[in-house]
């Protein structure tokens, strides 16, 4: 696959997203809605056949934001896929796990330190916090934690 | 001074706990245990096992999950025994201060099991390897 | 027995050769291992009492039991171990330097005695409760199963080789001190293969499996402190200087009657511990299925032509196979 390639596939996703921009040729960036994630990593995971290096998330002031990476190593580029969870209260997403079993921990940390509930998620239990951590305080939230 | 003090002088067997240190000062440590350093001159040996071990080298700001941990490899090794508090962060956990995860650092957790524990802070981040041997001569001078 | 009689017996037990010349001969064999390691290392090395400073802290430190542990063998193990290597090095001293005495005991005596340190290991370790412990004991059992055939079979080797007809006791240890096997060819290899016998029965790399340090945390010796502890490095420092000192004894000629040849066996005893200090420091630690596999697939069928060489030499009264 070359770069047009790529390109023409991304495009395909053009009505699951909100947003696709390409600031170099190397980089990709695609915003999307909590509800798409699903799809797009799918999509990108299963037919585009990119690497999935990790998930980020942060914690804008009026939402959740979670970045997935993907990597094309063929043509050394990177996809990040931005999702927005707009609900702060209860931020839910579904979890990319079922297909790619290598999420499975980032979205345990997710979890354990923002929060975030995973839908669909095999296991989403205390991964990184001690054993006797209180239920329901997230540290990395703004405002976190003692 | 006893016998028991006077052997326990020339030949301290340390044993290595990490109770959730970054790894440089285990770095550092396992390089003052190369042959570069040759600290088998003063006696020091690498041992496996707590219960073989006359002195704790701790390295890290105690974590909360790290905590129940490290006193009960406090409790394993026979006294008497000498913990030394290595780096910044064992001593008064450096640039974790306000941690969410940190629960204290290394004295505060000992002295809750062991009032009488002692201890010695080997500054630094991370020290030097031979910051680290000469605190643990000076250490076992003062004993 | 008259009093002189047991006052001679309780000097050799407990004097020379037994107690007190055996543990300083063993606390000296220890300094010189960790010596000639850091000279390998380029390094300075520990102080020649080191070894007994370590005995003595160790004797300083409170002893520490395992509740859920085997209390009476946890205990008993060390102090078996530790007298079945005074035994067994008292009894290879006045084999070598005293070959006149009555009859103490012979090699097969020794072979048997050479397993009692093995065994207290694995007792100890099954006594102390801990899953460490639990799998450095099968490591050390399944050592011990390699090792012994092997090391059975090159004394075989040397019993072929050198019991001449007309010895009164040819398996005493005077009679086995009074040839030297090794030069021949059957006698050299199984003088090798019985010097990695003896590497793998002290627990020194490759072979010290059984109380990988930073592996399983001290494996066999990982809920030992104290008093116990320094019971347990006692009887390693006197299997360092027991062990090699059998192999002088069966194949390298013993020691001799006179000054010379005292000078000369201890120059071998330091030629044997010099090789396991070599292969020592240029080995890694093997997993414990290839010391299996070393022992009985290579030690083995080069132990069994060894073997038939040395036949075939008696038979044909070739020396020098």
């Amino acid at each position: 696959m070359n770069d047009q390639e790529l390109r023409g596939q991304i495009e395909t996703l053009k009505d699951r997203l909100t947003g696709l921009e390409q600031p170099s040729r190397t980089r990709y960036y695609l915003t999307c809605e909590a509800e798409h994630v699903y799809a797009v990593c799918r999509f990108l995971f299963e037919d585009v056949q990119a690497r999935f290096v990790i998930a980020t998330v942060i914690d804008n002031d009026d939402n959740y934001e979670i970045v997935y990476h993907f990597a094309f190593d063929e043509l050394g580029t990177v996809i990040n896929v931005q999702a927005f969870l707009r609900d702060r209260d209860h931020p839910t997403v579904a979890s990319i796990t079922p297909f790619l079993p290598g999420a499975e921990w980032i979205e345990r940390e997710m979890h354990d330190l923002m929060g975030i509930h995973f839908e669909g998620h095999p296991r989403l239990e205390r991964l990184i916090l001690a054993d006797d951590w209180p239920e329901g305080v997230y540290p990395l939230r703004k405002g976190g934690a003692s | 001074m006893s016998w028991k003090r006077w052997s326990l002088k020339r030949s301290p067997w340390v044993f290595h706990v990490n109770t959730g240190a970054c790894n440089n000062c285990d770095i550092e440590v396992v390089d003052c245990l190369t042959p570069r350093f040759d600290v088998e001159r003063f006696g020091i040996k690498l041992v496996g096992s707590p219960r073989h071990a006359d002195a704790l080298l701790v390295t890290g700001g105690v974590t909360r999950q790290a905590a129940p941990r490290l006193i009960r490899a406090y409790q394993q090794a026979p006294k008497p025994c000498v913990v030394f508090a290595i780096g910044a962060c064992a001593c008064d956990l450096g640039i974790f201060h306000s941690g969410y995860h940190m629960v204290g650092p290394v004295d505060k957790i000992i002295r809750e099991v062991d009032p009488n524990a002692i201890i010695a802070y080997v500054p630094g981040c991370p020290p030097k390897p031979e910051a680290m041997i000469s605190g643990v001569v000076q250490a076992l001078a003062a004993l | 027995m008259t009093m002189n009689e047991i006052l001679h017996n309780l000097f050799v037990m407990l004097v020379f050769p037994g107690l007190l010349f055996s543990v300083a001969c063993g606390l000296l064999a220890v300094w010189v291992m960790r010596k000639v390691s850091a000279l390998i290392h380029h390094r300075i090395g520990p102080p020649p009492a080191q070894p007994l400073y370590d005995v003595l802290k160790l004797l300083g430190k409170e002893t520490l039991i395992p509740e859920a542990g085997q209390k009476v063998v946890f205990v008993l193990a060390p102090m078996l171990g530790f007298a079945g290597s005074l035994v067994l090095a008292t009894l290879l001293w006045q084999g070598n330097l005293r070959p006149d005495q009555p009859f103490l005991g012979d090699v097969i005596g020794a072979v048997y005695l050479m397993a009692i340190p093995s065994l207290a290991l694995i007792l100890g370790g099954s006594a102390s409760a801990s899953p460490h412990a639990a799998i450095g004991t099968s490591r050390e059992i399944k050592l011990v199963i390699s090792y012994e055939l092997a090391l059975v079979l090159a004394l075989i080797v040397a019993l072929i080789k050198g019991v001449g007809a007309g010895a009164t006791l040819p398996l005493s240890l005077g009679a086995m001190a009074a040839q030297t096997p090794v030069w021949s060819v059957s006698g050299m290899l199984a003088f090798l293969v019985s010097v990695l016998c003896v590497q793998a029965k002290l627990g020194l790399v490759p072979f010290d499996v059984a109380e990988a340090e930073t592996e399983i945390a001290g494996g066999v010796l990982i809920e030992y402190a104290g008093p116990l502890l320094a019971l347990w490095q006692l009887m390693q420092a006197v299997c360092l200087v027991a062990l090699p000192l059998f192999v002088v004894t069966v194949f390298l000629g013993g020691f001799g009657p006179t000054v010379v040849g005292v000078l000369g066996g201890i120059g071998k005893l330091v030629l044997v511990l010099v090789l396991l200090i070599l292969i020592k420091n240029t080995n890694p630690r093997v997993r414990i299925d290839q010391a299996m596999k070393f022992f009985w697939f290579l030690c083995g069928p080069v132990l069994v032509a060894a073997i038939m060489l040395a036949m075939i030499g008696r038979a044909q009264g070739i020396g020098w196979l």
